[in-house]
């Protein structure tokens, strides 16, 4: 069974790809889990799990005419199988962004929780082409209006290509903020449930810094487990991998002329 | 809101407010900020949102199209950018009266914070802010008032839908549109 989740927000700063990760680790209790750093403009899922310096990264496998086999670019990290990707602008500008569909329906072939760390924008085809490919999204938050408005935006884009909203997660909430009118009365214009509200922490970017994701940095912190307690609130669905794998080679994007 | 006349120190056209804040904050600004939303397509034209501020840190804020005050001139200027920022300087004796307006009142930290989404410049407000400002802020939302504005929110979907179809006629993906 696979099931591919674009992690998405419309704003930078929301700490999508710590969240990405910890909901990867909490699923991964359960489920075989992957992650893609597929914000493959702007990636920093390789500095969350301690591999700036591997070899090989996604966008060794979104260049034209390099023959690189998948498996070259996964890492067995904290649980997860973890495709991360590399910084250099020069590969960024060589990768092919629609080879993306390739890559993921070779993940979703062996994998049971496809999470696709998606850009923190809708300006560029590479950036909107995970909400594409996913069979639903996971809308990180927070309490302020860019980020809901943006969020609403990205929650559009992606119903537009048939991708519904899994849930939303509100992050980096501080204490003192009453952010609870906030949420119920956001949750009138997004699909899914209310996931969860994860607390502003300062283990948060501890964890960053040492290369680790949050639930292996400080799994007893306040925000692990607010993250744990949103990752069981995800139904993930049962699909056939081999039906999911095809439909992202054939179907989802048609070939440039 | 009765306001002073003030001198123009800095006029620039943004696509985020939180830049305006940030240099009313940076010059320790007593004075107000004119923000001029550039996109009529969400708001009729002439909407004008004011914030005044004491030594960088908002004060009120004010819209003159809604004449509504406090957060809810906050949610009315929630609009996509660009906007057009005037920063004006007013001697601070000149403001006495007009900051003694308690319904007009926000926060220090609520512009920065909830409208132009920026947690560091919130932060730096609110370091900058005297304890009593931060002990007797204004406790309401303005994104609970944007959140309340059904309309201005079907509105921001509705741009984003046709926004999503034009551009996947641009990058080739029209094929994979839900109803492509």
């Amino acid at each position: 069974m696979v099931e591919a989740f674009a992690v998405a927000s419309g704003k930078g700063g929301t700490g999508k790809t710590t969240s990405t990760l910890a909901l990867g680790m909490a699923l991964a209790e359960q489920y075989d889990v992957t992650v893609v750093d597929a914000d493959t403009g702007m990636a920093n899922l390789l500095f969350h799990t301690g591999l700036d310096d591997v070899d090989v990264t996604l966008h060794d496998l979104l260049v034209e005419d390099v023959a690189t086999d998948v498996s070259a670019a996964v890492y067995e990290r904290f649980g997860m199988h973890v495709v991360p990707c590399g910084t250099s602008l020069a590969a960024f500008r060589a990768a092919d962004p629609e080879r993306l569909r390739g890559v993921v329906a070779d993940l979703a072939a062996d994998t049971d929780v496809l999470l696709l760390d998606s850009p923190a924008a809708l300006g560029s085809k590479s950036a909107v082409l995970p909400v594409v490919l996913a069979d639903r999204t996971v809308v990180v938050l927070q309490p302020t209006i860019p980020s809901l408005s943006d969020g609403l935006k990205v929650q559009e884009y992606a119903r537009s290509y048939g991708t519904e909203t899994a849930g939303i997660l509100f992050n980096r909430i501080r204490d003192d903020a009453d952010v609870d009118r906030v949420v119920d009365r956001a949750e009138r214009y997004f699909g899914g449930r209310t996931l969860g509200v994860v607390p502003e922490s300062d283990v948060a970017s501890d964890a960053r810094r040492a290369g680790e994701p949050l639930l292996s940095y400080a799994p007893e912190s306040t925000a692990a487990e607010a993250f744990r307690d949103a990752a069981a609130r995800i139904d993930v669905r049962a699909g056939d991998s081999e039906d999911v794998a095809d439909r992202f080679r054939s179907a989802v994007v048609p070939d440039e002329v | 809101m009765r306001i002073p006349r003030g001198r123009l120190v800095r006029s620039r056209v943004v696509s985020d407010p939180g830049v305006a804040l940030a240099s009313a904050l940076d010059r320790e600004l007593t004075g107000y900020a004119v923000f001029e939303p550039q996109d009529a397509l969400l708001l009729d034209e002439g909407t004008a949102g004011i914030v005044t501020f004491d030594s960088g840190v908002p004060v009120l804020a004010y819209n003159t199209e809604t004449d509504r005050g406090g957060a809810d001139a906050l949610a009315d200027l929630a609009v996509p950018g660009p906007y057009s920022v005037e920063l004006y300087e007013v001697d601070a004796a000149a403001l006495e009266d007009t900051h003694d307006t308690p319904e007009l009142r926000v926060a220090p930290d609520v512009p920065a914070d909830r409208l132009a989404g920026d947690l560091a410049l919130a932060e730096r407000t609110r370091e900058a802010a005297p304890d009593d400002r931060l002990d007797a802020g204004d406790p309401a939302d303005p994104v609970e008032a944007f959140l309340e504005d059904e309309e201005k929110i079907e509105a921001i979907r509705e741009q984003a839908r046709e926004e999503a179809r034009t551009r996947a006629e641009e990058w080739g993906l029209s094929a994979a549109l839900d109803d492509g």
